[in-house]
């Protein structure tokens, strides 16, 4: 028999596809815990090919998750990435989402 | 499905990844080594250095950390800003917590001898001052080893705090064992630092891993 869910509670239809992807979920959550990081540090940290983290940080970018600074550091050009406002609160509803279907499934 | 991320253990991670360079135990062995320099000039040549060294260290040995980190670990790992409910908030919370409850307790201390008009405190903190460091260096580098996901600080806490048990026990002068451990501590972060540069060297302008 399946288990009727609360109309309160999200579905799986409420999970965003844009961040559930495997590689833009890392790459959100490598944001979500720091302030900003650049473009070199994703690269170790996500383990991509630096084509492949480009492209999805253009998706993330054209979204509005993410936003791209360029500053200059001892006159260098450097890019920084970091989690917009609406790319932060859209991650904690993913993990809000992703936890109550999780929660929800049986053991 | 996907699972949800472990949010911790990636902070975790990418704090450890960013201090894994080594540049953090060599400045912190040069500070300890500077700091027993000082009192060892100050038994010496009675030079007064004891006193202001920890100042003079700070200023010199920061702006090089931070010169350090931004032309040997940046061009190779990238530049990360903690910050976001990150480490650096959480460590920051605890050294000024540490720092405010250090000042207390000296202030109530002093408050407390001034009154009693009695040295017997006194005379015992600097009879078991080696035990009191000793402890409290494990007491700090285990705080400060959790927050960041550094395991090696456990292992430094350990040897301060059993170096200066020994020293308190056999009568060794404290400055010897900070000279002892500051050595010690700057040769790990040596040993690590090459391992950093061999895992990640420079090419041109980016750095590739391995």
């Amino acid at each position: 028999m399946t288990k009727q869910l609360p109309n309160n509670d999200a579905n799986i239809h409420d999970i965003d596809r844009l961040i559930h992807e495997p590689n833009r979920l890392m790459i959100m959550a490598q944001l979500y815990v720091v302030q900003s990081a650049d473009f070199t540090f994703l690269l170790h940290q996500t383990g991509m090919t630096p084509g492949n983290l480009s492209a999805h940080l253009s998706k993330l970018e054209d979204a509005g998750y993410i936003e791209i600074t360029k500053e200059f550091i001892e006159r260098k050009p450097h890019t920084a990435l970091a989690l917009t406002k609406k790319g932060r609160a859209a991650f904690k509803q993913y993990r809000r989402n992703i936890k109550q279907i999780a929660d929800r499934l049986p053991e | 499905m996907a699972k949800e991320p472990n949010l911790k253990e990636i902070e975790r991670r990418t704090y450890m990844s960013y201090h894994q360079d080594g540049l953090l135990d060599i400045f912190t062995g040069v500070y300890i080594l500077g700091f027993g320099l000082g009192i060892f000039m100050d038994t010496v040549w009675e030079s007064g250095f004891g006193a202001i060294m920890p100042a003079i260290l700070i200023a010199i040995v920061l702006p090089i950390w931070v010169a350090a980190k931004r032309r040997i670990t940046m061009p190779r790992i990238g530049f990360v800003k903690f910050g976001h409910g990150g480490g650096t908030s959480k460590l920051m919370a605890i050294f000024i917590g540490l720092a405010v409850a250090g000042l207390g307790v000296a202030f109530a201390f002093t408050i407390a001898t001034f009154q009693s008009g009695s040295r017997q405190l006194l005379d015992l903190i600097f009879q078991n001052g080696m035990l009191i460091v000793g402890f409290g260096s494990l007491a700090v580098c285990i705080l400060f080893g959790y927050s960041m996901g550094l395991k090696r600080l456990y292992a430094y806490g350990l040897l301060a705090m059993i170096s200066l048990v020994i020293g308190h026990f056999m009568g060794i002068f404290f400055a010897y064992i900070l000279l002892a451990l500051g050595t010690t501590v700057i040769a790990a972060g040596v040993a690590l630092l090459i391992g950093f540069v061999k895992k990640y060297p420079l090419k041109g302008d980016k750095a590739i891993a391995e």
